[in-house]
């Protein structure tokens, strides 16, 4: 193991270091860098499976002359099976970049980008191996500050830069809650060894285990992107190159995640009041919703896939949630299928994510914009994106048989079984929760119908859409490759599934593979095959027959079959992209029917010809929501500080003889307190 | 007796420093303002030969002779050569006038001999007193900086706040080590250069050596 964790570390060094040594040879360095970031990320996808059978956790440690630090590592399941999905991402996201870059050579030295990606995905993959708090703290902060100069890799833009921005500080006050997190830790262990923090000896009081579990909610949930905390995401990740875009979103802020779990189930050894769970779930169940409804309105694709992570991470939690309010009545077996639940989805995530980022990196290669009232009619262009695209959406919109669905599904089972909880407040607001979760995923289906419907089909809305041209191949590979997996862990729970319980198993204290799989190989049942159970391979083979069914009944009913070809819905008019529906009008409807969440303005402005008023001769439409989260939460603060600020300046007086007087007052006073 | 005697002697020294300090603050032409900080150096350098006679650390004569060809001759000739090129004679206007200045300067010179009541038996007996009085030179010299106008009076006033410093090192610890003094003598050897660098720079972008207009600097 310690061969791969050095081939792991020397290739994204590698990485880091040798495209730098070639300047000015932009082709050589993408290939260097991403090569490099390739074999790393190879050698970490196998870590990760060793990992994730090896019966111990394997640790190394090395001690440093710094006081308090110890580069401690350690893989047990947990570490194993997020440093495979970090891996796993990071490897498709290093085949896409390799021809990818080319799009941003002309504006940013190829060698310095790659120097950081390589750092990213070693950040990161060090940050669920750490077994130091020290340590960890130092990698959590290399990884946030490397991925804010991997966002304003475009700084010549304002807005990158302002995105770049927000995301620093906004990253930095998650930093600051964790490390009080730490802190907290620190100071009942003496220690900030992972070990001592695990330690049952060192039980943290109970005030400050309370404080702990909210700090290491906020200061993490900055990073997954909670709501409130989420504002952040959709500005930071549409403005990161696309491959880099696909990391964040789909891995980093799953090191978060990560952390939540080794925090609630490690260190504080899974016992917790209720409510601790109960909040989790509703933060959950309130990112989700809102992640997803603030989605829909987006038409920058990138943004809107920030927006879906949002959600995506809602749905996460609601997993985990559930699997601490399990856990703390005692219920093992429920708590272990919540967590399994939340972990399954999270891998799903980190590979859908990643491949609809790559798919709209893609589009962005094709037509060099992000607005998807630009696209149209890309399918015929661009089949291979099309197709990796239609597969990324439909897992995310939970169709079956794809891993979205199967997560998501495991997660509604988790929450249904809440009647076994003995408190009738939880009976009540767990079906809440799903109900939730299920209005969630209706609209994540209308708006991956949207994002699909409106950039795929239909006619070219525009110059770019019409040039659009297939990508490169290592960029298709690389879609490719996550649209197999999806499809994979979509139709293999079976296999998947029992890897989970090996990473579940050890936190909770109970194996539940045996309970869930069904006698037949094929099915899983969570609690008995009479109460709910689920195959994927028989549902696709269900939805293969019913297309082969409907074709010969069509043939033997409706004759022999002629083809005809003319354009969709015609009517013999000549079509033009002028008819088609808009991204914006698609989501009309939504829109009214949540006006009191999205607060919409809509400004028409019509100029009629002078003859008469029957006939308009320019209309302009503008139809904004309301930000409710940055108005009315984060500019109150803002100003605050602003106001706070401009008040202080008044003793920034710009006279040198003033700020000598200042010393001199201080220096006396000083002075004259030490008497 | 010998020791009676060298206490006396360095506390006449000390005095002596003190009153120079006096004697710069009156003083509005900076030539003057030079030179008495030359003859301040000198008593300095007089004090700490007294400590390393009397206590027999070699190396403090080192020190005192570095601090007569540093002090005494290098930097005074190199202010004076400012002055000159500068053509500036006077300190007209002052933040502070003359007498109120003085005023203040014996509150400070109080103030110091009371913070430092409490330590002052704690040390050594044969430079006891010295160390109020290099306090006293301290606050005085970060008062000059702050009562005049012209960068070279604010240059000497932190040349006396550095004199004060290395009194009070040699009164509290009868001659730090060497390096560090070695070290200290190359500081301020360079912040006296950069200061007069820094000066010619004022005169060439205000016309002046006012530092009052720096104040046009903030945004």
């Amino acid at each position: 193991m310690l061969i791969l964790f050095l081939l792991l570390f020397v290739g994204y060094v590698a990485g880091a270091l040798l495209p730098l040594c070639f300047p000015a040879k932009p082709r050589t360095q993408s290939l260097l860098a991403h090569g490099c970031a390739g074999v790393a990320s190879g050698a970490g996808i196998v870590l990760g499976l060793v990992g994730l059978f090896s019966p111990e956790p394997w640790t190394v440690s090395v001690q440093s002359t710094v006081p308090f630090l110890s580069l401690a590592v350690r893989l047990d399941t947990l570490s194993a099976f997020f440093a495979f999905t970090i891996s796993l991402a990071g490897l498709a996201a290093s085949i896409f970049a390799v021809d990818y870059v080319s799009e941003l050579e002309r504006k940013v030295s190829i060698g310095a980008l790659g120097a950081l990606f390589n750092g990213f995905l070693l950040s990161m993959t060090l940050v669920v191996l750490a077994d130091d708090g020290f340590f960890f703290l130092i990698v959590w902060e290399l990884m946030s500050v490397v991925s804010y100069l991997l966002v304003v890799t475009e700084h010549e833009k304002a807005d990158v830069r302002y995105a770049g921005l927000f995301y620093f500080i906004m990253t930095h006050i998650g930093t600051a809650f964790v490390a009080v997190t730490f802190l907290f830790l620190y100071q009942t262990s003496g220690s900030f060894s992972f070990e001592a923090f695990r330690d049952p000896a060192h039980r943290l009081p109970e005030g400050i285990r309370t404080l702990a579990f909210l700090t290491a909610l906020i200061g993490f949930g900055t990073k997954a992107g909670i709501v409130p905390l989420h504002v952040w995401l959709p500005y930071a990740h549409p403005a990161a190159p696309s491959h880099v875009s696909a990391l964040m979103s789909g891995v980093m802020i799953k090191t978060a995640i990560y952390a939540l779990v080794r925090m609630y189930f490690d260190f504080l050894d899974g016992q917790f009041p209720w409510w601790w769970g109960f909040v989790v779930l509703t933060v959950g169940a309130v990112s989700a919703l809102l992640g997803v409804m603030y989605a829909l309105m987006e038409h920058d694709l990138k943004s809107l896939l920030a927006y879906h992570s949002v959600e995506n991470i809602g749905i996460i939690l609601l997993g985990i949630g559930a699997a601490m309010i399990f856990q703390s009545y005692g219920l093992k077996e429920l708590a272990a299928l919540a967590l399994l639940a939340g972990l399954y989805h999270t891998i799903n995530h980190a590979m859908f994510k990643a491949l609809l980022f790559l798919g709209a990196g893609s589009l962005l290669y094709a037509t060099h914009t992000r607005n998807m009232e630009e696209y149209g009619g890309l399918l015929r262009r661009m089949p291979w994106t099309g197709a990796a695209f239609l597969v990324g959406a439909a897992s995310i919109a939970a169709l079956p048989p794809t891993n979205g669905f199967v997560s998501e599904w495991l997660v509604f089972q988790s929450l249904f079984l809440s009647f076994h909880v003995p408190d009738m407040f939880l009976k009540l607001m767990m079906p809440v929760a799903a109900s939730i979760l299920a209005l969630t995923g209706m609209l994540a289906l209308a708006c991956f119908a949207k994002a699909f419907g409106i950039s795929f089909l239909a006619l070219p809305r525009s110059l770019h859409a019409r040039r659009a041209e297939e990508v490169p191949f290592s960029m298709r590979m690389a879609m490719g490759l996550l649209a197999a997996i999806c499809v994979g862990f979509g139709l293999g729970p079976v296999v998947v599934v029992p890897l989970l319980d090996r990473v579940v198993a050890p936190f909770i204290g109970v194996s539940i593979a045996e309970n869930i799989l069904a006698m037949d190989g094929w099915t899983l049942a969570p609690v008995s095959i009479e109460f709910s159970s689920l195959s994927t391979p028989a549902i696709a083979l269900l939805l293969v027959a019913m297309g082969a069914v409907g074709m010969a009944l069509a043939t033997l009913i409706g004759g022999s079959v002629q083809a005809r070809r003319y354009k969709t819905w015609g009517c013999g008019i000549a079509l033009s992209p002028r008819m088609e529906y808009t991204a914006t009008g698609f989501v009309q409807p939504i829109k009214r029917v949540f006006a009191t969440i999205y607060r919409p303005t809509v400004k028409l402005e019509t100029e009629f010809l002078e003859e008469s008023r029957y006939f308009a001769k320019r209309r302009h439409f503008e139809f904004h929501v309301e930000p409710v989260f940055p108005k009315y939460l984060y500019d109150p603060v803002i100003v605050f500080f602003t106001t706070l600020a401009d008040r202080v300046k008044v003793i920034q007086g710009g006279s040198l003889h003033l700020y000598l007087m200042y010393i001199f007052a201080t220096l006396i006073v000083l002075l004259l307190f030490t008497v | 007796m010998l020791s009676e005697m060298g206490s006396q002697l360095i506390d006449l020294c000390s005095a002596l420093l003190l009153l120079t300090c006096f004697a710069i603050v009156a003083q509005r032409r900076l030539a003057a303002c030079v030179d008495l900080f030359a003859l301040q150096s000198a008593f300095l350098a007089g004090t700490a030969a007294l400590v390393g006679f009397l206590t027999d650390n070699h190396h403090v004569y080192v020190t005192a002779a570095m601090t007569g060809v540093v002090k005494v001759i290098i930097i005074p000739v190199v202010l004076k050569k400012v002055i000159q090129r500068l053509n500036v004679k006077r300190e007209l206007v002052m933040n502070v006038n003359v007498p109120v200045a003085l005023l203040i300067c014996g509150a400070l010179v109080i103030l110091a001999f009371f913070i430092t009541r409490p330590i002052i038996p704690l040390g050594h007996v044969l430079t006891r007193d010295s160390l109020a009085i290099a306090l006293a030179i301290i606050l005085i010299g970060l008062f000059t900086m702050i009562a005049r106008q012209k960068a070279v009076t604010q240059l000497v006033g932190f040349l006396v706040v550095e004199n004060g410093l290395f009194l009070g090192a040699t009164a509290a610890t009868h001659g730090m080590p060497f390096v560090v003094e070695l070290g200290v003598f190359f500081d301020v050897l360079v912040a006296a250069l950069i200061a007069g660098i820094y000066t010619n720079r004022l005169q060439d972008a205000f016309d002046s050596v006012d530092t009052s207009h720096l104040t046009g600097l903030k945004e």
